[in-house]
């Protein structure tokens, strides 16, 4: 199950999680992030406890979004320990993504 | 029985049409992304005589030979270009604009000629370069965007960007008049050289001038394959396939031009037959 992560609790998520947390940057106006969605959700649900998974609207929340300088979407970025471990942007196959992942488990 | 297609073929050249003659022999619900005109190429040919079984043929008459052969098949073109195909996992997505084909496998026979990218141009992908401006747009609010065209579409991607971006600068790769809107678009009539940053776009150096920018979009004709195929694996320029015209993505398949040379028809049609007859057996393995 995939929450919704915005500015306000982000740090607080990022931060107190014990394991990686992974977050996908996007828009409902961005075609790529649309295929993208049931992709996360079908690793996510495989990954079960091991990794959390939010998504992050840019739209709504600016000030994370240009913190983290998201250029492009989608953007998927995994934190640990509240800073960020890998960043993958664009589309990728459901493997990729999830290899990248597990690295961080 | 859903609406899956059972084989998507990407191109209309000799490596396209065979894998769709062989697809279809075999059975199976193809569809098959192409132009009128089938390859450029092919109709450009002066003569061909190493093609076996027509001597000293011309390429528009070889054409015609290809168009009577698919109609007599009833193989249908569809003349939509496709923008991104996304590895879904089980099914392919072939995406042309707003619409979304789906497909079980794929065979990719897109030949050869996307123009070299510019020095920096990968490098800083997602960093500030981008293919698509109407996608990542609204993420340059406010901002600075140079867009390097090499087509007429590019312009009316420039008028869109122009209404959230504080500047555009745009920069043609062809000769014409612009049909470009709004007064903060600056035509640049220059060639680029290199796309300069740091952990980021900062600026794009040009022959006789600099711009300073926050993003640079490049908007061609046609993508290198690994931006077709997110995911897809190159080498040396060219769709890195086995000897079953296997990529590195279960279900999607190469054939002809770019998987490599040499460039021949022959051997276009010769691997559009094998990844059609792959393509078969991995369908038939699905089940």
């Amino acid at each position: 199950m995939i929450g919704e992560i915005k500015d306000i609790n982000f740090s607080e998520i990022i931060e107190s999680s014990n394991v990686p947390v992974v977050v996908d940057f996007w828009a409902p106006w961005c075609g790529p992030c649309k295929m993208l969605g049931p992709v996360i959700d079908e690793i996510a649900g495989e990954l079960g406890e091991k990794a959390k998974f939010f998504k992050l609207n840019v739209d709504e929340n600016p000030e994370t979004s240009s913190r983290y300088k998201i250029a492009s979407i989608p953007t998927i970025m995994v934190f640990k320990n509240g800073s960020i471990a890998d960043t993958l942007v664009g589309f990728r196959p459901k493997d990729a993504i999830k290899g990248v992942i597990e690295n961080h488990i | 029985m859903d609406n899956k297609y059972d084989i998507a073929v990407v191109g209309s050249g000799p490596a396209g049409l065979s894998a769709a003659i062989n697809g279809k022999i075999r059975n199976k619900r193809i569809i098959v992304f192409g132009s009128k005109e089938l390859s450029n190429k092919v109709i450009k040919a002066p003569k061909v005589d190493n093609y076996l079984g027509f001597y000293g043929i011309t390429g528009a008459e070889m054409k015609k030979q290809f168009k009577k052969h698919i109609d007599a098949m009833g193989i249908k073109i569809t003349y939509e270009r496709i923008n991104a195909i996304y590895a879904m996992g089980d099914y392919y997505g072939l995406a042309v604009n707003e619409k979304i084909y789906e497909a079980r496998t794929v065979i990719l026979a897109t030949g050869i000629e996307y123009t070299k990218p510019l020095r920096g141009e990968e490098e800083f992908l997602g960093k500030g370069v981008g293919y698509c401006a109407t996608c990542d747009a609204p993420l340059y609010k406010g901002k600075i965007v140079t867009i390097i065209g090499y087509n007429k579409e590019a312009e009316e991607e420039t008028n869109y960007v122009s209404e959230l971006a504080e500047k555009v600068y745009y920069v043609p790769m062809y000769r014409g008049a612009y049909d470009l809107k709004r007064g903060n678009i600056e035509v640049v009539s220059d060639r680029p050289i290199e796309i300069q940053g740091k952990d980021r776009v900062t600026k794009v150096v040009l022959k006789e001038r600099e711009i300073i920018t926050d993003g640079v979009f490049v908007l061609k004709d046609s993508v290198a394959p690994n931006q077709l195929v997110p995911g897809l694996l190159v080498e040396n320029d060219h769709i890195k396939v086995d000897l079953n015209m296997q990529t590195n993505l279960s279900g999607c398949f190469a054939a002809g031009d770019c998987t490599g040379k040499p460039y021949q028809y022959m051997r276009a049609a010769g691997q559009g037959q094998v990844a059609a007859l792959n393509a078969v057996s991995y369908l038939d393995s699905l089940k």
